[in-house]
């Protein structure tokens, strides 16, 4: 049996450039430092609607989360996080070359990663990093790493599942490297090993009388 | 005011609710932990490996933390089993009104997500209850003067498929809507791997959907279907699913599936219906049992699916 752990890093947000160029596909960094949440409602709201962001995020930090953490309101104002976890990130894609533009972002934490075009053409441009939980579901892992929350924003506005929540974090992780900043991906190279078995076990088992419309597109593909 | 002898009183409906809830949110049952515990003792790839040593890290933090295990906390939902002769105080009214209160209450003092929202609206009322949340389920036993309360958080908005197929797909057929459905949801873990896999097959669309959930969601790792076709299958399934090699986040692993559980209902002549449900990493359920009497024991089978349950004939 391999014994080899992956390579581990240990980093501050924000992160420098030359953090960000020691990161390759399948890497695990420790992240502490400000970092703050985003989905569904903040980007539209930020990148469609055109809404000034509540905080200067881009002051803040370099390091955003798509998450919606579990967290309550303990009292008027103040707010703890019990557990923390990141959402599928690649049905974000459309949103990055906007979110990493305007708010100088040079790290995305999502549940998997980003689509192989996303990262090869807005990732690589600028130099930034596509982190993924793991587990996926490190909740309480990844809830202890929150020392504090800064702030929770757009409450009323979006519903407390869609806020962006500020939040300073202390060895946040661990979390993969999915996509370097060089536009390489990891699960570009795990799906490649993948693909051939899932080709051997699907070998003999007769395909349905009746097919479903998409389905020719073949098993290899992924459906985004 | 106190309850007549024999009448379960909502009061304490409400705390084992409240209770099953928590202990759903934080701590992975017995049987999973046994199964995680076996699929890291058995990986051989590297990454895979560190992972599921921290999912193990994981579940040891979240109780001893008192941490939901996820940070996306799932749907609560219920499945209640009722003895055919015990008495509600209230009735089933006032019980799922206990149910109810208790989800509320539990989002906020455990600090779940506040994941159930308006469909168009998005509107978010902040304690996982709104139009038909939490889901309630019943089944009844008979000979029983008890009440089984069963909280399930069930995660992962992907994993879950349907389709129709015709007999003469047989077995191969239903062999490879199952690959479709983990090739289509586990390559980047968007159903989050390993996995409990459910498979409904036969009866009604609606009921074959039903079960697969219940099939993933209550049976115990390790419990296998009384019809001996029926278990074999079971069998070949599990031991399918992992030669994908997804493994744990589909990083390529060992383990995909901790295990496959079928349930069969009588269907029509003319097809096959098949659903797949999978109950993801944060393995999340807890049962109770409260007595006539009033005594209250908690335990880590549900139980579900009794004989009278999966009956065939008229009685
Ligand atoms: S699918 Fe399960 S483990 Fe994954 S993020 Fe959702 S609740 Fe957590």
């Amino acid at each position: 049996m391999e014994t080899l752990r992956p390579r581990e890093w240990h980093l501050k947000a924000p992160l420098s450039q030359g953090d960000n160029g020691k990161l390759r596909p399948g890497d695990i960094v420790y992240l502490t430092g400000p970092t703050y949440t985003a989905r569904d409602g903040a980007y539209r709201r930020m990148l469609v609607e055109g809404h000034e962001p509540p905080v200067d995020l881009r002051g803040l930090t370099n390091v955003t989360m798509q998450s919606s953490p579990a967290g309550v309101e303990v009292a008027p104002g103040v707010y703890h996080v019990s557990s923390l976890q990141a959402t599928a990130g690649f049905r974000y894609a459309q949103y990055m070359p906007a979110l990493l533009e305007r708010f100088g972002v040079k790290a995305v934490i999502s549940k998997a990663g980003m689509t192989d075009e996303v990262r090869q053409r807005v990732f690589r441009h600028h130099g930034a990093v596509s982190l993924s939980t793991v587990g996926y579901g490190l909740g309480a892992i990844y809830g202890r790493a929150i020392e504090r929350v800064l702030g929770v924003y757009w409450v009323e506005e979006l519903g407390i599942s869609e806020a962006i929540w500020v939040l300073q974090v202390k060895e946040l992780g661990p979390l993969l490297v999915e996509g370097d900043a060089e536009g390489n991906g990891f699960f570009a190279q795990a799906n490649e090993e993948i693909n051939e078995r899932l080709a051997q076990v699907y070998q003999g088992l007769k395909p349905p009388v009746f097919r479903r419309i998409g389905e020719e597109q073949g098993p290899k593909r992924e459906p985004f | 005011m106190a309850v007549s002898a024999g009448v379960i009183s909502q009061e304490l409906v409400y705390r084992v609710a409240y209770e099953a809830n928590k202990r759903a949110a934080i701590a992975v049952p017995k049987d999973g932990l046994a199964a995680f515990e076996k699929a890291f003792a058995r990986e051989t790839k590297p990454l895979a490996r560190f992972v599921l040593g921290q999912v193990l890290e994981n579940a040891k933090l979240a109780v001893a933390d008192e941490r939901p295990m996820c940070g996306d906390t799932g749907l609560p939902r219920y499945y209640v089993k009722v003895g055919n002769t015990a008495r509600l105080e209230g009735g089933f009214v006032a019980l799922e009104r206990s149910l109810r209160q208790a989800v509320a209450d539990v989002t906020h003092d455990i600090q779940l997500r506040a994941n159930r929202v308006h469909p168009l609206t998005r509107r978010n009322p902040g304690n996982n209850v709104g139009v038909f949340a939490p889901n309630v389920d019943y089944s009844f036993e008979p000979d029983a003067d008890w009440l089984d309360i069963t909280a399930v958080h069930k995660g992962g908005l992907f994993g879950t498929d349907y389709r129709m197929l015709f007999p003469a797909d047989g077995v191969d057929g239903i062999k490879r809507f199952l690959l479709d459905t983990l090739a289509e949801f586990g390559r980047r873990g968007l159903s989050c791997p390993p996995v409990v896999i459910g498979v409904g097959l036969g009866g009604t669309k609606d009921q074959c959907m039903r079960l697969s959930k219940e099939a993933a969601c209550l049976r115990v790792t390790g419990d296998r279907h009384p019809d001996p076709e029926v278990r074999a299958l079971e069998d070949e399934l599990v031991e399918l699913a992992n030669r994908t090699g997804f493994g744990v986040m589909g990083v390529g692993g060992d383990t995909t599936a901790l295990d496959a559980h079928i349930e069969i209902a009588y269907t029509h002549t003319g097809g096959v219906p098949v659903a797949v449900s999978q109950f993801c990493t944060a393995y999340r359920r807890a049962t109770a049992r409260v007595s006539a009497g009033g005594e209250v024991e908690f335990r880590d089978d549900p139980v579900w699916f009794t004989p009278y349950y999966r009956r065939e004939g008229i009685g």
